[in-house]
């Protein structure tokens, strides 16, 4: 049995617990810590003050302003005027007086379709009428269906959905898989389940969470790589 | 000074500026004559009215595999960038769906996005605080990594929102969790100047949205969970220029109207407002009728002129469009076909005011333009 720190302000000294134990004086106790000006709290305290003084400041400044403020009668006239009198590309009403117009472009690129079903597909200075929006290709290569060299203009195009490299069954491709997730190879599986995500990220503090009143720690990777503020995000 | 002293002047002056505050909030009210609605009627303007086909979704932007958070456009050359929980930035072609570019993140849990005026940078940030600028003429690998041209370190919380000044590719503003706006140098990657902050007059919660004046770039408007908005003059950053009281709840989002001399917002009390920013004014409150529980606003957007503010909400797919002058929905988004299946969690007006994209829980980006009647030439 370790022997209790019996010192106390070195009042204490040389004797033995045992010793102090079969005294008849109490038993000694720590004294509380001397009081320290709290020069901090006592600054921070000043801050806010000199903030709340300031605040006054500002408020008083707001009040002689709004002495000669117009009421809102006339700022709703400059907003009904506003609006009446500038254009909308949006608004059915105006749109019936114009055939042409540049919102055209996102329906038919200028030039009419045979259906509504139609969309085109606009490359350098020519548009055409397709039945289906194309693919995304590279060269001849396009990913999830064929393309022609006519209906396609891509600069630069990539499968956004074949993240697993490493894997060469596209199967294997699992779109969680991101950059902070490992990519174990997966050239001796061929299962799916060979791509796996685990968080590399370790936090050291934790995060503050929008709308969320409490922080959320650390990146919770079960299977995913999931968002460390989950419940609102 | 000892410290009861100074508690006691913190409780005095507590209450001073409690009742000034009375004062204002009263004054204003006595100025409140009329709103934009009961002024509008009284004009007789026509309502708008939209037909089964007169705003039809053309595109649907498929490619992310997450939610999608925040979405921007290009200020010409019909681009879009998008962010999303799957940790990526989408940038596409508007007009022919095509992703140009697909950016894996550094750090993945990305909120906002934001396109440089001359298009060739964009910007996001999120819950790393940082807010990462990537150029779109560098060269991604095969995982579809793109080097970060410059990092924006310096928030002490998430960076909810950001948007780069108009016309200056060298300035961008950040909104953060740490209850400030910074105004950054892109160039250098540092503060030029920072707006609240603990011993600033400023917000005093969380700020989640920004919006800069297309007409003056000095001013800019944030929202916050204080639940109130202010105006900003970024030469002169020491306090807001006026703060905008009204909102019961978050001001999720705020976004400047049209004519640059007001601005919208969208909150957790499940309203949508327009203040004067000359006058601090609340000129109108949009909200849907009903006895049901608020449902939060997520996003806004305005039309070209102003007359349609276009609002999602946190339930389902809804996306109200209001007709802003006489303060009626006068279509649901959510309804049209090809609608979303989940939230709308972001929208933007493109530059000509043409086209609306939104960005929905459902991991689509859809634009909606004007269907209308067309004839064959």
């Amino acid at each position: 049995m370790s022997a209790p720190s019996c010192s106390v302000g070195g009042e204490v000294g040389g004797e033995t617990c045992s010793a102090l134990a079969n005294s008849s004086l109490p038993p000694p106790c720590p004294k509380s810590p001397p009081e320290y000006p709290d020069l901090y709290g006592k600054r921070r305290e000043a801050a806010r003050v000199q903030m709340l003084e300031r605040e006054i400041g500002f408020l008083e400044g707001e009040i002689k302003f709004i002495q000669g403020v117009q009421p809102a009668s006339r700022c709703c006239k400059e907003v009904s005027d506003f609006v009446v009198a500038n254009s909308d590309p949006l608004i059915p009403a105006q749109q019936k007086s114009q055939r042409h117009g540049r919102f055209w472009k996102w329906l038919c690129c200028g030039i009419p379709c045979l259906s509504l079903a139609s969309f085109c597909c606009c490359c350098r200075s020519e548009c055409s009428c397709h039945l289906k929006k194309p693919k995304c290709c590279i060269g001849s290569k396009c990913c999830g269906g064929s393309c022609s060299s006519n209906s396609c203009c891509c600069s630069s195009c990539s499968c956004f959905r074949c993240c697993c490299r490493s894997c060469p069954d596209l199967s294997c491709c699992m779109p969680t898989c991101f950059r902070s997730c490992t990519r174990p190879s997966c050239l001796n599986k061929k299962k799916s389940s060979c791509c796996r995500c685990s968080c590399k990220i370790r936090l050291s503090s934790c995060f503050r969470c929008p709308k969320l009143r409490l922080r959320c720690c650390f990146c919770n990777c079960k299977n995913l790589c999931s968002n460390p503020c989950c419940l609102a995000f | 000074m000892s410290v009861s002293e100074l508690k006691e002047r913190h409780a005095v002056a507590t209450e001073t500026v409690n009742n000034l505050r009375d004062r204002l909030k009263q004054r204003r009210l006595q100025l409140l004559d009329t709103d934009v609605a009961k002024y509008s009627v009284a004009q007789g303007r026509s309502p708008v009215k939209f037909g089964a086909t007169d705003l039809v979704c053309c595109r649907t932007l498929q490619g992310h595999t997450g939610k999608v958070y925040s979405l921007d456009w290009t200020p010409e050359r019909n681009r879009i960038v998008s962010a999303s929980q799957d940790g990526r930035l989408i940038v596409w072609n508007a007009l022919t769906s095509q992703k140009t570019h697909a950016i894996k993140l550094p750090c993945a849990w990305v909120m906002t996005c934001a396109f440089s005026p001359n298009g060739q940078t964009v910007a996001c940030g999120g819950l790393d605080s940082v807010c990462s600028i990537f150029s779109l003429s560098s060269t991604a690998d095969k995982d579809g990594t793109v080097p970060v041209s410059r990092m924006l370190s310096g928030h002490r919380g998430y960076v909810s929102c950001c948007q780069y000044v108009p016309n200056e590719d060298a300035h961008l503003i950040t909104s953060s969790g740490d209850q400030t706006c910074v105004l950054w140098d892109v160039t250098t990657g540092l503060k030029t100047s920072v707006f609240g902050g603990e011993f600033q007059s400023g917000h005093t919660a969380d700020v989640l949205s920004v919006s800069i004046s297309g007409s003056n770039p000095n001013w800019f408007i944030s929202g916050s969970c204080d639940t109130t908005a202010r105006l900003w003059d970024t030469r002169a950053a020491s306090r807001a220029v006026r703060t905008f009281h009204g909102h019961e709840g978050d001001v999720n989002t705020v976004k400047f109207f049209p004519d640059g001399q007001r601005f919208g917002t969208g909150s957790d009390d499940g309203t949508c407002r327009l203040y004067d920013i000359r006058t601090g004014h609340q000129l109108q409150v949009y909200q849907p009728q009903g006895d049901g529980e608020n449902v939060p606003v997520t996003s806004i957007a305005f039309s070209a002129s102003g007359r349609l503010l276009f609002a999602g909400y946190a339930n389902n797919n809804a996306c109200y469009v209001w007709d802003t002058l006489l303060g009626e929905i006068v279509l649901d988004l959510g309804e049209l076909q090809d609608s979303h299946k989940n939230r709308i969690s972001c929208l933007g007006m493109s530059a000509d005011g043409s086209a609306l994209c939104t960005g929905s829980w459902d991991s689509n980006l859809k634009i909606w333009a004007f269907g209308g009647h067309r004839r064959v030439i």
